[in-house]
């Protein structure tokens, strides 16, 4: 499998090296056809995002497919690419699967586990299809690293805690109430990070919003953007009761929720759970608040703390998807080097059959009328020699799958048995 | 023999679940759940068998009643499983099923019998008593459930996020069903205990030592009900109230067996 990846990254180079490298959406297409189209190369795919250019090709057995590939970079770049040799690297067969595997499984991403490279990846790889330049093994690779980027996210934790403050509060409101469906969103004082929070929390199901704000109109152009409802400053205590999640960021030097309001909010909700999401400086509730049963007060401190620690998990969840990225690849080599390996055997035991078939035509003369038992026994010695002479020179190709010299190896074993086309 | 097997696969269960929940996988491997399932399928064969020898629900010593007990416990395990899809069930039940399971193996089969025991009054009097006592069960799983996420939110450090536990609002949800199911039937058995005694037993009665432990512990789960309906109660204080009413259970499920002179189902020597 003559399979080659050339890349840049955000651990290989700054941003500006990798604009410089990128190759836009809409230009895929024609930058596909025209790699496939240079000597040699079979099947491309590129995969082109703002943190990354990876471009993956593989080649017929013993094509310079490295010179294609440089030349094609730098045509399409119009540039010399020694100026840019340190930013790149360069793989090769089971490094490229294990590589493509990584990236699809987020474990290669600036922010380990995002979710959107799954994306971008299945965006590449649909782009290389309708180009024409996915159709053999570089397209079940493709497809292989597709499936083990869905396998690593359901099977691991290592997307599924927030790293971010606003997913931070969104994450926990879901611990509390679950489903956010039906749920009412209170956003108090506005501001960017309030306004953020309650964004992701909208669209993780939240139906109905109330804004309140010092300055009404504020409040009112607030809430129109969110289809919401303003609340006047004066009536707060009055609505914040109906309010499962509240947001709060006003300019109040002092605690604007003391915990004889929450306390009164709760009696006033059959002590149905509330959750504060306080990201003022100085703060806005009281900390004693969140002593109070069904009450739960998270501000930016606490929330920076839940980010730091997801953070953590998910680096503890990574050493978990390389080891099933690891397996995949295994799995994943084994299965093309038999697909690969297959014509060569089917060819092998055609030719030997051949010859010994061939060969017991000569001698049914010699050998006069044998009867059924010494037929079956002719059979059976000459189809036991040939299995055991084929036996080891299998068994040699399928072990040294894989490695770089495999392909000359088979090569031999053709050449050698005058099975060459 | 049947209870034995049953029990084998309970137990491989339990082994299977274990380290998805460690791992904080969210689902149950399905290795587990068939084995719990085959469990469930030769024990329910194991029920049907006696019910047939016996021609009552075998439900009329303490074996039968264990036995019956941890049945219905796979059975809720599974229902509920299915409906919520709450992982970490699998850490609390099928272990709770096996204890109860060994028990109802290891102890020696009674040979109780009066002629009072076949009526039919008494068979749903102990089948509604169990039913009631799943009911609590789940209960005060999902009060467990809750007071662990509920430390884990209050102390602002979830180091290692507890995504296995359902939120509090779904254990809140899986405390209020189950508990208006155990109340349910822990009535109907109260009340065709209280006919069928009323039939069957001569002399005072009523003051049976396993028949007012079931009344303290009727008025702790009427007390969290109506708490938990009226609104002046919820969350943590109703999640402790839970924890003290399934000890309550327990301790009148088998405790009060050994006191009791009416109910005390062992063999008399």
């Amino acid at each position: 499998m003559n399979l080659i990846l050339v890349g840049i990254s955000h651990r290989t180079a700054p941003v500006e090296v990798r604009e410089r490298m990128n190759i836009h959406e809409s230009r895929l297409p024609a930058a596909l056809a025209d790699l496939v189209a240079r000597d040699g190369v079979r099947e491309a795919l590129i995969l082109s995002t703002c943190n990354r250019v990876d471009l993956a090709a593989l080649a017929d057995e013993g094509a310079e497919v490295e010179t294609g590939v440089r030349r094609f970079l730098a045509d399409y770049h119009h540039c010399d690419l020694r100026a840019y040799e340190q930013y790149l690297y360069w793989q090769r067969g089971r490094e490229v699967v294990r590589h493509l595997f990584r990236v699809a499984s987020s474990l290669d991403s600036m922010i380990l586990g995002e979710p959107q490279i799954l994306g971008q990846f299945k965006q590449a790889y649909q782009t290389a299809i309708e180009a024409g330049a996915l159709n053999g093994a570089l397209h079940e690779i493709s497809e292989q690293a597709l499936a083990v980027g869905r396998r690593v996210r359901r099977e691991t934790g290592l997307g599924t805690s927030a790293v971010s403050v606003s997913y931070a509060a969104v994450e926990l409101a879901k611990k509390i109430f679950g489903s956010l469906q039906d749920k009412t969103v209170f956003i108090l004082g506005a501001g960017k990070m309030s306004e953020l929070a309650a964004r992701h929390l909208i669209s993780s199901g939240a139906s109905s919003i109330l804004v309140a704000n010092r300055t009404y109109d504020r409040a009112v152009e607030l809430a129109a953007a969110f289809e919401g409802t303003a609340v006047p400053f004066e009536a707060l205590f009055d609505r914040l009761g109906r309010a499962d999640i509240v947001i709060s960021s006003t300019g109040s030097p002092d605690f604007l929720i003391t915990r004889d309001h929450a306390e009164r909010l709760l009696a006033g909700r059959k002590q149905r759970p509330m959750f504060f999401v306080d990201i003022a400086v100085p703060r806005d509730v009281d900390p004693a608040v969140n002593k109070l049963d069904n009450c739960f007060v998270y501000d930016i401190d606490d929330l920076e703390q839940v980010v730091a620690g997801n953070r953590k998990q998910r680096e503890r969840e990574a050493a978990w998807a390389e080891q099933i990225v690891e397996q995949e690849v295994d799995r994943t080599m084994r299965r093309l080097a038999h697909k690969e390996l297959a014509p060569t055997i089917v060819a092998l035991e055609q030719r030997l059959e051949r010859i010994r078939t061939a060969e017991i035509e000569r001698f049914r003369g010699r050998l006069g009328d044998l009867s059924d038992d010494q037929r079956a026994a002719v059979e059976a010695l000459t189809r036991g020699m040939l299995n055991k002479i084929l036996h080891e020179p299998i068994t040699q190709m399928k072990s040294g799958t894989g490695n770089p010299e495999h392909g000359a190896l088979v090569q031999l074993v053709r050449r050698i048995f005058g099975v060459n086309e | 023999m049947l209870l034995w097997a049953a029990l084998g696969l309970y137990g491989l269960g339990v082994i299977l679940t274990f380290p998805s929940v460690v791992r904080r996988r969210p689902a149950l491997p399905r290795s587990a759940l068939v084995a719990l399932a085959c469990g469930l399928a030769l024990h329910g064969v194991s029920l049907v068998l006696a019910a047939v020898r016996l021609h009552h629900l075998p439900v009329t010593d303490v074996r039968a009643a264990v036995s019956f007990f941890a049945f219905n416990l796979t059975l809720a395990f599974f229902l509920v499983y299915l409906r919520y899809r709450i992982t970490s069930l699998g850490l609390f039940m099928p272990p709770f099923v096996f204890l109860l399971a060994l028990i109802a193996a290891l102890h020696p089969g009674s040979s109780f019998h009066s002629a009072g025991f076949r009526g039919g009054w008494l068979g749903v009097h102990i089948a509604s008593m169990i039913l009631g006592y799943t009911g609590f069960f789940l209960t005060f799983v999902a009060a467990v459930m809750y007071l662990i996420q509920e430390s884990a939110l209050k102390s602002k450090h979830p180091d290692s996020p507890r995504y296995w536990l359902p939120s509090l609002e779904e254990c809140d949800r899986l405390y209020y069903r189950s508990l208006l199911f155990g109340n349910l039937f822990l009535a109907i058995g109260l009340l065709t205990g209280f006919v069928w005694a009323s039939r069957t037993w001569q002399g005072p009665w009523e003051f049976d030592p396993k028949i007012l432990a079931t009344l303290v512990t009727w008025l702790i789960y009427l007390t969290l009900f109506s708490t938990r309906v009226s609104g002046s109660w919820r969350g943590r204080r109703s999640a402790y109230g839970a924890i003290f009413g399934f000890a309550a259970v327990m301790v009148t499920f088998l405790g009060m067996t050994f006191l009791s002179e009416q109910h005390g189902f062992l063999p008399k020597p």
